[in-house]
């Protein structure tokens, strides 16, 4: 039932939104573009034409860089490989529609592939963004020296150039260079408006707690390599056959770091500014750099600085703010209130089936530091499991181990039957897992109605190019929302939240994920007495009319003792004790332990 | 097919691409690397063609039209060259393109040259066979200056064994696979042939090889400028003493690398030094009108200077500046400069007179010999006769 | 065999000594200074500019060293300081700063190759083995730094602060570590070995405006590889050195030449946290 929910009226009143400024500002510009060769003379066609092409390859950068936090060196690689498989077909192979369309879907191809190679490598999970900006480094280097090593086939560090290609008018390639630039920027502002969208920005904002949401980050950040490559690639094929001319510097790291300039001058997460920025940088260093030769370069090297740490938006936004004054047109990122739909989630059914959780004999260690010694928990359905001990106990380190395979150095954890080997966090959140954390740092820029949307995601999906304004919440949640008054704030952005709001979305957010077993870490940390009643409440019928096994890291004594079934107590790393909330309060050991005296493990 | 308007639009934009015919001045396009790799040879390169234009000028100009110089920076590379070359053809309408450039940059170039209908001299030697309806060339290729210094190393030194190094980039790869295959031609061997990236600083591993392999002589063919410089200190703190051909070296480069040039073997169509009246003239009037500002003339300076009188020869054959005529008549017509007389009649390109020379401890340049007229080979056998 | 080793030693002692800026900058300020390329390159000048003054060659590590100094402190003032918490941003304006820096000296200087006096030139005897003496000097140059960096770490006041910032700046703050000063003389210090290593390596190259490009990614690889720690850069720039010159030697100078780059990013992969801090 739960996953019957069906999917949302595709035409969200933000779709359409969307979808109409897209269309008007696509038919703007191909307007512009149709008319634009008969009032330009040759010089500037040409060198629109050739701008065009580098605005594309800007955009998928804009995504990659200014939207999803990936800082790529080496988007001018697929441009190089897609100018290189249209001259290196065109000179040793043949030339023809036949060839040229062969070339061109080779140019494709040979950038998905080295795409998903790059992002295999730089994508897993875990990766920190400086590596990923690493591989994106080597990839120009690696390529550009292969070019050097192709001798005659690849024609060295002197290109390739007259080899076959069409020589249609000017026209006839403005016209094709504007409208690719125009497509592929019009997809481009689809994706970023879209649900998908929104979930790129939840990447770069806090990659880790997406994982826990069960997304698949790594796959999502490899495919749109694969698609900016490819986009890139396209561009670079159409620069060869227009230019005639390949260089190693079309696949060049120079070129992939005047990329970012060009994407940060115009404005990084604005698509349009990176366009326009690339297309106005490059005209003017047209006029320019003839005249100025080391000059342009300085002027350049200053603007960039000066943007990057005093204007971190670019120069576009600043430009578009002044027009928007003027005329007002709805953003990239337009926001409409979300409508919540509850739903009655599917019970596990605890008593017949294995533990929801159960770990067997756990070990962590930082080098010779044991945090966790051979721990051997079974929680139950419908329980109420807490986990305490003093700081340093290893509490949050237990959570870890067991939300993602990666962490621990020894021993098994079963969730509902099944082992998570080294899983990452996405996939044992699959296996029924939810996890709050500690801190509070949600998606910054996210509204709480997009928040609610991404924990879905792992089960409703998220459109391409739409925005949906529903989202289905399993009753429980919901609950939450309404206590906190979150229900009325779904277009609030997330920072302006209160603290015991952010604490309530957390929850919400993990509860949308429909866990069998939930790990709750101090989900009552700084909240006031009201609040945590409520929270209180809310997790108990969780657990009893819900089912769910619940584990809970808490420091509050009096609020452990109220809500649990069975208490666990842990100490330097080892289990000290575990049984019912009366046998461990009137533990002696326990009160040992908390008073700070010196204790031998039981173990 | 429905695409008439745009061939319409195509004829229109050809017709505008097409040079001013009627002007009363010819523009002379000098696409030239003010910025990046070249910028270090380039403004000798302006210089000598200013002079150039300042004499024909001076002298009433060609067939009675001054000569303009229309100077375009393209930053040494594709993309710059790019740039340079469409606005001196479409916005500037130049009547003829006469510039030093690196290979990528001509390459770059070419296509657009092509369109344009325009003439072009290219006249910086390169790794040759390249070869383009509109373009000739009057510098040398590898079949020219390889063999003086390696007959002379057989020769002097009885070598028998050789070891190439290079950059990995067109010309170094060009060179080097020329003087392998002429070396094995004349019976001797080649013990390795080892290449750095470009932009490589640590010859190391290479220099260590060379040093085991036990040759008798070392001929390099490096990216001009920093890997020059890194490949000869490096031979130098290594002790590498055997004979030492450069084939990327120029006079001036080698004056200021100081002592660890000294004794280096070069070949070059052009050295301050060639005894001719053409030469003296031409150092003497550079000198006077250049004064303290002049950028001493070497082998890429000195082939530009002579390319412009080649155009101006042409168009004087052809009665116009018709571009096809001039192509025509550049085939024949032949120019006596500072390097002696050169006609660019072998497949576009130019039979040439080869000094070779060595480096002296004043880092000047001695002649040892000079080759007369040595053959370029088959570049573009599709020009042949 | 020997001199194969030698260079494989010599190799990687330059490579610590190029390395070594960049690794004390990330390790205390937790930011990639992408604009070491450019201070290796104003090293070279000086060292170019100090033996054009006729003063020795000795002096022009430290002449070097003394300017990128200076020059660092105003960076860290102007560009580094207001990107503390932007560390991808604080690469690109670092790059820009680079650019910058290439251009300055381009428009000064020109792009031709400049010529610095050599401290010392030819060869020592090592038992029957001819080998450059200068990069036989460098090597104990390298030595030198690493037991200089070692000490200041350990054994000054400046040393303690900048650990207790390495391991927790919060904490450091707490303690009353003023870590503003402490980023601010780390940042010129980085920059200092920067451009010291920069006049250090200029009598095996030459004086260009591009000269320390190539040296950065390698660099920054090594850096990411070794993780922050001096024994762990040696141990980083012994590993990848020797594989540079092993790669070298057998296969090719061309794949030589991208095994730092290549061999780091798999080592990466594999061990993310670098060779320093274990898993």
């Amino acid at each position: 039932m739960a996953r019957d929910t069906s999917e949302a009226a595709p035409g969200s009143s933000v779709t359409r939104r969307v979808r109409r400024t897209v269309l008007i500002g696509a038919a703007v510009a191909a307007v512009v573009v149709a008319t634009a060769p008969f009032q330009l003379d040759i010089y500037t066609k040409n060198i629109l034409i050739r701008a065009f092409f580098l605005a594309a390859l800007a955009m998928t950068v804009d995504v990659l860089w200014g939207y999803t936090g990936i800082l790529t060196f080496g988007q001018s690689a697929f441009f190089g490989i897609g100018a290189y498989a249209c001259a290196l077909v065109a000179t040793h192979y043949g030339f023809g529609p036949f060839w040229f369309a062969g070339s061109f879907l080779l140019a494709l191809l040979a950038a998905v592939a080295v795409a998903w190679l790059i992002g295999w490598l730089a994508f897993y999970h875990g990766a920190s963004p400086l590596y990923a900006s690493i591989v994106t480094l080597a990839l120009p280097i690696v390529l550009v020296q292969l070019i050097f090593a192709g001798g005659r086939f690849t024609g060295s560090s002197s290109g390739i150039s007259a080899f076959p290609t069409y020589y249609w008018a000017f026209e006839t390639w403005f016209w094709i260079a504007g409208g690719y630039l125009i497509a592929v920027t019009a997809l481009g502002y689809l994706l970023v408006s879209s649900d998908f969208g929104r979930l790129l920005v939840a990447i770069r904002e806090n990659e880790e707690r997406c994982a826990y949401l069960g997304i698949p980050v790594s796959r999502i950040k490899i495919l749109l390599m694969m698609a900016a490559g490819a986009i890139g690639a396209g561009a670079g094929f159409g620069y060869a056959a227009f230019t005639n001319v390949v260089a190693p510097e079309l696949g060049g790291f120079l070129l992939g770091t005047e990329l970012l300039i060009f994407t940060a001058l115009g404005g990084r997460g604005t698509l349009i500014g990176p366009v326009l920025g690339t297309i106005g940088i490059d005209v003017t260093a047209s006029y320019l750099s003839g005249s100025l030769p080391f000059l342009w370069k300085l002027i350049t090297g200053v603007a960039f600085v000066v943007v990057i740490v005093l204007l971190p938006q670019g120069l576009i936004p600043i430009l578009g703010k002044g027009l928007r004054r003027l005329w007002p047109f709805p953003r990239a990122a337009a926001r409409d209130a979300v409508v919540l739909r509850g739903f009655e989630p599917t019970t596990p059914h605890g008593e017949t089936r294995s533990a929801p959780l159960r770990t067997a004999d756990l070990l962590r260690h930082y080098g010779s530091l044991k945090v966790l010694d051979g721990i051997a928990i079974e929680s139950r359905g419908s329980e109420l499991l807490s986990i305490v001990g003093p700081n340093g106990a290893g509490k949050t380190t237990l959570m870890r181990c067991i939300s993602d395979g990666g962490e621990r150095s020894g021993g098994e954890v079963y969730v509902n039957g099944t082992e998570i080997g080294r899983g990452s966090p996405q996939s044992v959140v699959a296996l029924g897992i939810g996890r709050s954390f500690q801190n509070t740092n949600l998606f910054e820029t996210l509204t709480v109605g997009e928040c609610l949307m991404l924990a879905r995601w792992r089960i409703d999906g998220a459109s391409l190019f739409s925005r949906r304004n529903e989202v289905a919440l399993p009753t429980p949640a919901l609950g939450i929302l309404e206590a906190t008054g979150l229900d009325k704030a779904l277009g609030t952005e997330t920072r302006n939240l209160s603290h015991g709001q952010k604490r309530g979305l957390e929850l919400a957010m993990v509860l949308a994920t429909e866990p069998s077993v939930l790990l709750l870490d101090e989900p009552t940390a700084g909240l006031t007495k009201a609040e945590r009643t409520a929270i209180g409440s809310v997790l108990t019928s969780l657990a009893r009319v819900h089912g769910l096994s619940i584990l809970l890291i808490e420091h509050d004594l009096d609020f452990v003792r109220d809500i649990s079934d069975r208490i666990v107590v842990l100490h330097q790393g080892a289990l000290l004790m575990e049984g019912t909330v009366e046998e461990v309060i009137a533990s002696d050991l326990v009160k040992a332990v908390y008073s700070g005296q010196a204790v031998e493990t039981a173990s | 097919m429905t695409l008439r308007p745009l061939s319409i639009a195509a004829v229109v934009a050809a017709l505008a691409a097409a040079p001013a015919i009627a002007a009363d001045t010819i523009k002379i396009g000098i696409p030239v690397g003010l910025s990046g790799a070249n910028s270090v040879v380039a403004p000798s390169v302006v210089q000598s063609s200013e002079y150039a234009a300042k004499e024909i000028n001076d002298a009433g100009g060609i067939l009675g039209m001054k000569v303009e110089l229309v100077v375009a920076d393209d930053n040494s590379g594709a993309q710059g060259a790019q740039r340079a070359f469409e606005s001196l053809v479409y916005e500037e309408k130049v009547n003829v393109l006469i510039s030093m450039e690196t290979s990528a940059a001509r390459n770059a170039g070419l296509p657009i040259v092509n369109r344009g209908r325009t003439p072009y001299i290219y006249t910086s030697f390169y790794e040759g066979r390249s070869c383009s309806p509109w373009m000739y060339v009057n510098a040398w290729v590898p079949e020219q200056q390889v063999a003086p210094i390696v007959d002379h190393f057989m020769a002097e030194y009885g070598a028998k064994t050789f070891f190439l190094v290079g950059s990995d980039y067109a010309f170094g790869r060009g060179m080097l696979e020329f003087t392998r295959s002429y070396v094995e031609a004349n019976g001797g061997t080649v013990l390795g042939e080892e290449y750095l990236p470009m932009d490589g600083s640590d010859w190391t591993a290479i220099i260590s090889q060379l040093k085991a392999s036990g040759a008798d002589a070392l001929i390099t063919s490096t990216a001009g400028g920093a890997p020059n410089v890194t490949l000869t200190k490096q031979l130098r703190a290594a002790g590498v003493d055997m004979p030492y051909g450069n084939l990327a070296v120029d006079e001036g480069t080698a004056k200021s690398m100081g002592a660890d040039a000294t004794g280096i073997y070069i070949a070059a169509s052009y050295v301050t030094g060639i005894d001719s009246a053409e030469n003296k003239a031409f150092l003497e009037g550079m000198t006077a009108t250049f004064g303290d500002d002049l950028i001493t003339p070497n082998d890429l300076s000195v082939p530009q200077y002579e390319a412009i009188y080649a155009y101006k020869a042409a168009v004087e054959a052809a009665g116009s500046t018709d571009p096809q005529a001039v192509i025509d008549a550049l085939d024949d017509v032949s120019v006596t400069g500072p390097r002696g007389t050169i006609t660019m009649d072998a497949q576009r390109h130019a039979p040439l007179t080869m000094y070779l020379g060595q480096v002296q401890a004043d880092g000047s340049v001695k002649v040892i010999q000079s080759f007369e007229n040595v053959d370029p080979g088959d570049q573009c056998p599709q020009f042949a006769g | 065999m020997a001199n194969l080793a030698l260079d494989m030693i010599t190799t990687s002692a330059i490579l610590f000594v190029v390395a070594s800026g960049l690794m004390i900058i990330l390790g205390v300020m937790k930011l990639i200074n992408f604009a070491h390329g450019a201070f290796l390159t104003l090293g070279g000048y000086a060292a170019y500019l100090t033996t054009e003054a006729g003063l020795s060659p000795w002096l022009a590590p430290l002449l070097a060293g003394a300017v990128g100094f200076g020059v660092g402190i105003v960076v860290e003032r102007v560009i580094v300081r207001p990107l503390y918490h932007r560390p991808l941003d604080a690469i690109l304006a670092t790059w820009g700063l680079g650019i910058i820096i290439g251009q300055l000296i381009t428009i000064g200087f020109g792009r031709e190759v400049q010529f610095a006096a050599s401290p010392m030139t030819g060869t020592l005897d090592l038992g029957g083995i001819e080998y450059s003496a200068y990069r036989l000097t460098l090597t104990a140059v390298a030595l030198a730094i690493g037991g200089a960096l070692t000490a200041l770490l350990y054994l000054t006041r400046f040393g303690l602060n900048a650990r207790a910032v390495i391991m927790n700046e919060t904490l450091a703050r707490g303690l009353g570590i003023d870590s503003a000063r402490v980023r601010l003389l780390t940042f010129g210090l980085g920059a200092g070995l920067a451009c010291g290593a920069g006049a250090l390596i200029t009598p095996l190259l030459s004086v260009d405006p591009n000269m320390g490009l190539p040296w950065l990614v390698n660099s920054f690889m090594l850096v990411l590889v070794s993780g922050v720690s001096i024994p762990s850069l040696a141990l980083a720039s012994l590993i990848l050195g020797s594989a540079q010159v092993a790669v070298s030697s057998y296969i090719s100078p061309i794949i030589g030449g991208l095994t730092i780059v290549v061999l780091a990013a798999v080592l990466l992969r594999l061990y993310p946290k670098g060779l320093g801090r274990g898993t």
